[in-house]
């Protein structure tokens, strides 16, 4: 029990914490707050995994540029509020939420019982420098492609965000 | 060289995380936090690669993370965009209003 | 040299692609040009390629076709004096065929889709004839069959004619089947499709292997060169128009069996079992279309049934291993038989679509342009001293008469008498359908047909009289195409009999066909339909081979296709589904309570899945 493996437990308790939270809140403008907090702890969590890179990435691309747009939609839209009995609140929750339990159980035996999966992380970093090259020598037409899924990404959001006066 | 944790104590957080993010999905009626669980799910699969990566010493699951985080980021622009367009069609985005599908 | 034999082949498929894919924007003249030029193009060609190499053996590839490891098929030609004759033949028949049929077809509105597969089954037969890989002959194997199948069922509104179509094609293709076990075969011995290759190397054969070979080309042959068993399609496949027929049977479709198994004639020379079976089924099938043919009252039935006769005779030569002869004989054959096809065609539309000998007569005064020629054509069928068509018979009949093995003096002997019935069958139908009598046609009558069509006739006679000339057994140019035919594998320039057999064999056949000529003449000088009594029937429906077709084969088949409908297919196998598909129907309905329309619900069944497949997983993990 190093100071990393302190690190790791904390950030673990800290994003299963902050997603619960999110999950759970009525208004969306907390939930998705909840959640931004949630992906900074887990780009923390990937630096701590030895990937600096994708760690910053995280924070831009989910913390930053996906948290942002669920924020803009939400304050687009005045959403309905759902004013529920706590019963009825709590009913849409117990399928999910034992079919949640069943699958962590399982996992929990498996993982108590198992032998062979201990197998601990080295601490090693990979450096930004070294990771771009790898990707751009080994997956270039992974990028290229995933380049092209951005761009029809954004044609298909400008098609169907256009507005119906313009003929939709 | 230093230890971090048991690769499986990684796993398990992942789980944790995916398994959260579906239980969003199926328990929320609300489009929005649909789309919420699903980036969670997305995350938590991002975890596992990382994790991966570490436990073999090997870059590519780390490639694959950006990958992932591509695929996140257009399915969230296509959703959101979809949610505003249905909204502007149906008056809700409250999934148990779309029954369209009924056989 | 490659190119001009690329041309040749591309100058008829291009006219039949022209003719198929804008022939109905063009005006009637040009498409009939196009079809005509294609053709003759084709012939001036093939005589340009003859004239400046056609006694070379030559392998010209023209482009790669398939190319897999080892494997590989080319368009590719071998060209020797054998296919330089034989292209030489197909184009310029097939020329004159062409510009006869733009006078025939003046009436039809249907030109385009004639002209169209008529010039694809010249380029088809011309594949066959210089193809060097024997998947690039199949292919032409089966164009010509495809091409024979659309043009017999030309006249496709009339039921029958269309069911004639299907008929030719059903039967060739019984015949090809053993063409691709042929081709599976030649290239697991030889590696190789290259027909060049294989006759090469055909010794490395064992004679039983070449026994196999033999028989399965002969099969082959028989299918397309309507041999017994397989002869009942031809006689059905003068539904089509009459150049048609024509063409199918001088040209392109059924001298393609005798041809290629002259083309393998190393293969097969191989085993003598196999040619034993050759010759005997040419022997037999001669002698068996002689007879049906006796009776036969539509006139291009006579036809019909004599070339199945004259192929046998081919098919005979090749057997006794002189396939010089039969492909002397398959030359002169070409020639007379379109020319008695193209003849009969003048008359059947003079005589306003009227096909039966015995409602004719007369012709002779009303029809002197078709007379002659038709005379000369019939003079060669029937062997006539001196003329083509005797000088390659006779050389066939030596041939066999001189085999060392003795069972072929008995086919000697059934193509004999069968030579002397050809006599008796031609001159039958040409005395009743020519001569004067009292009930035969009068001038108003006969309808006037274009001139063009009686001058086809002449080259045609012209050739047809005169090319004994290009194989005289004695004299100066003695066995002039022999001696060019010599460089190609297995020829034999001279027969090597004793003079003494070779002049009696001669004489003896001259002498006995002037006797039966004559003889013919004074029974059938006047028209006696019911000359052969009792054997009239037996005779007409060629040994009722048809009904027995029909009775053995097709009904069986059909009975047997019924109870496997009706009782294995309705009642078993349909109503199994029906019951299992009931089945589902209620258990779906149970499931569908399920599917209310609700996004939760069915990500819930989602995770419901994911977790079943989790814990499974897990449990069955060796621990």
């Amino acid at each position: 029990m190093n100071i990393y493996a302190v690190i790791f437990y904390i950030l673990g308790v800290l994003i299963v914490a902050f997603t619960v939270m999110a999950i759970t809140r009525r208004n969306l403008m907390h939930a998705i707050v909840f959640l931004v907090g949630s992906f900074i702890a887990t780009a923390v969590l990937f630096y701590l995994l030895g990937a600096p890179f994708l760690a910053i990435m995280e924070v831009v691309i989910y913390a930053g540029a996906i948290m942002v747009l669920f924020l803009f939609i939400v304050m687009m839209l005045e959403i309905e509020p759902e004013e529920r009995d706590w019963w009825a609140g709590l009913r849409p929750w117990l399928w999910p939420l034992s079919l949640m339990g069943i699958s962590l159980a399982v996992i929990f035996v498996y993982l108590i019982f198992a032998s062979g999966s201990s197998h601990t992380l080295p601490m090693v970093m990979a450096s930004p420098l070294a990771f771009g090259r790898f990707l751009f020598e080994k997956y270039w037409l992974g990028v290229e492609i995933a380049s092209y899924l951005l761009f029809v990404a954004l044609v298909g959001a400008l098609y169907l965000g256009r507005g119906e006066e313009t003929g939709g | 060289m230093a230890y971090v944790v048991p690769f499986s104590h990684v796993l398990v957080l992942a789980a944790i995380l995916f398994l959260l993010g579906a239980v969003c999905a199926l328990a929320r009626r609300n489009l929005i936090m649909i789309l919420i669980g699903v980036e969670v799910m997305l995350s938590a699969a991002g975890l596992v690669f990382i994790g991966a990566a570490m436990r073999w010493q090997q870059l590519d699951g780390q490639a694959f993370v950006i990958f992932i985080m591509a695929v996140a980021a257009s399915e969230v622009a296509i959703g959101l965009a979809l949610i505003l367009y249905s909204r502007r069609r149906t008056g809700t985005i409250n999934a148990d209003r779309y029954n369209l599908m009924k056989g | 040299m490659t190119v001009i034999l690329f041309i040749l082949l591309l100058f008829p498929l291009a006219g039949g692609v022209i003719n198929a894919v804008i022939g109905r924007l063009l005006p009637r003249r040009v498409s009939e040009v196009i079809a005509c030029l294609g053709v003759v193009g084709a012939f001036v060609m093939a005589a340009i390629a003859f004239g400046l190499g056609g006694w070379k053996s030559l392998h010209l590839i023209f482009f790669d076709w398939i190319k897999v490891g080892t494997f590989s098929a080319a368009f590719d030609v071998y060209y020797d004096p054998l296919a330089a004759v034989m292209i030489l033949m197909v184009t310029f028949v097939s020329s004159l065929i062409h510009i006869y049929s733009v006078a025939f077809m003046r009436e039809d509105t249907d030109y385009v889709r004639y002209f169209c597969y008529l010039n694809l089954f010249v380029f088809s037969m011309l594949v066959i004839a210089l193809a060097d890989s024997l998947l690039f002959v199949y292919l032409g194997w089966e164009g010509v069959g495809f091409c024979s199948y659309a043009l017999i069922g030309f006249w496709y509104t009339n039921l029958d004619y269309a069911l004639a179509g299907r008929k030719a094609f059903i039967l060739t293709r019984i015949g090809d089947v053993t063409f691709g076990i042929a081709l599976a075969l030649f290239f697991y011995f030889f590696h190789s499709f290259s027909l060049q290759y294989i006759n090469a190397h055909a010794t490395t054969l064992s004679v039983t292997m070449a026994t196999v070979f033999g028989l399965l080309l002969l099969w082959a042959a028989m299918g397309k060169s309507a041999q017994l068993p397989l002869t009942v399609w031809l006689p059905d496949a003068m539904a089509g128009p009459t150049p048609v027929s024509a063409l199918i049977h001088a040209a392109t479709m059924v001298t393609a069996g005798a041809y290629l198994l002259m083309r393998l004639f190393p293969v097969i020379h191989l085993s003598h079992m196999a040619m034993l079976v050759i010759a005997g089924t040419g022997a037999i099938t001669t002698l068996y279309a002689s007879f049906a043919a006796l009776a036969q009252v539509d006139i291009k039935k006579v036809l019909a049934y004599s070339t199945i006769s004259q192929v046998g005779y081919m098919i005979l030569g090749v057997g006794a291993g002189d396939f010089v002869g039969g492909f002397f004989h398959l030359l002169s054959h070409s020639f007379f038989k379109s020319l008695l096809f193209l003849g009969a065609g003048c008359i059947i539309q003079a005589c306003d679509e009227e096909h039966n000998i015995f409602k004719m007569g007369n012709l002779r005064r009303l029809l002197p342009h078709v007379y002659y020629p038709f005379l000369i054509g019939c003079l060669s069928l029937a062997a006539f001293p001196m003329i083509g068509g005797f000088l390659s018979k006779d050389r066939v009949l030596e041939a066999t008469f001189i085999h060392p093995a003795p069972i072929y003096k008995a086919f000697w002997a059934i193509a004999f008498l069968a030579a002397l019935l050809t006599v008796v069958y031609t001159f039958r139908m040409f005395f009743t359908a020519f001569l004067d009598r009292p009930d035969g046609r009068t001038a108003d009558e006969i309808k006037p047909i274009p001139r063009l069509m009686t001058v086809i006739l002449w080259p045609l006679a012209i050739l047809a009289f005169c090319d004994g000339l290009l194989n005289l057994p004695f004299g100066p140019i003695s066995n002039g195409l022999a001696k060019f035919l010599a460089a190609v594998p297995g020829a034999r320039v001279d027969l090597g009999a004793p003079a003494a057999v070779s002049w009696g064999l001669g004489l003896g056949d001259a002498a006995l066909v002037l006797v039966v000529l004559t003889l013919t003449y004074f029974v059938f000088r006047r028209p006696r339909p019911d000359f052969w009594g009792s054997l009239n029937e037996t005779l007409f429906t060629a040994f009722y081979l048809d009904w027995l077709y029909l009775n053995l084969i097709a009904r069986p088949y059909e009975r047997f296709a019924a109870v496997l409908w009706r009782d294995v297919d309705e009642r078993g196998i349909n109503a199994g589904f029906e019951n299992t598909a009931g089945g589902f129907k209620v258990l779906s309905s149970l499931m569908g309570l399920w599917t209310n329309g609700k996004l939760s619900t069915y990500l819930l069944m989602l995770l419901l899945g994911l977790t079943a497949m989790l814990t499974v997983l897990i449990l069955s993990w060796h621990w």
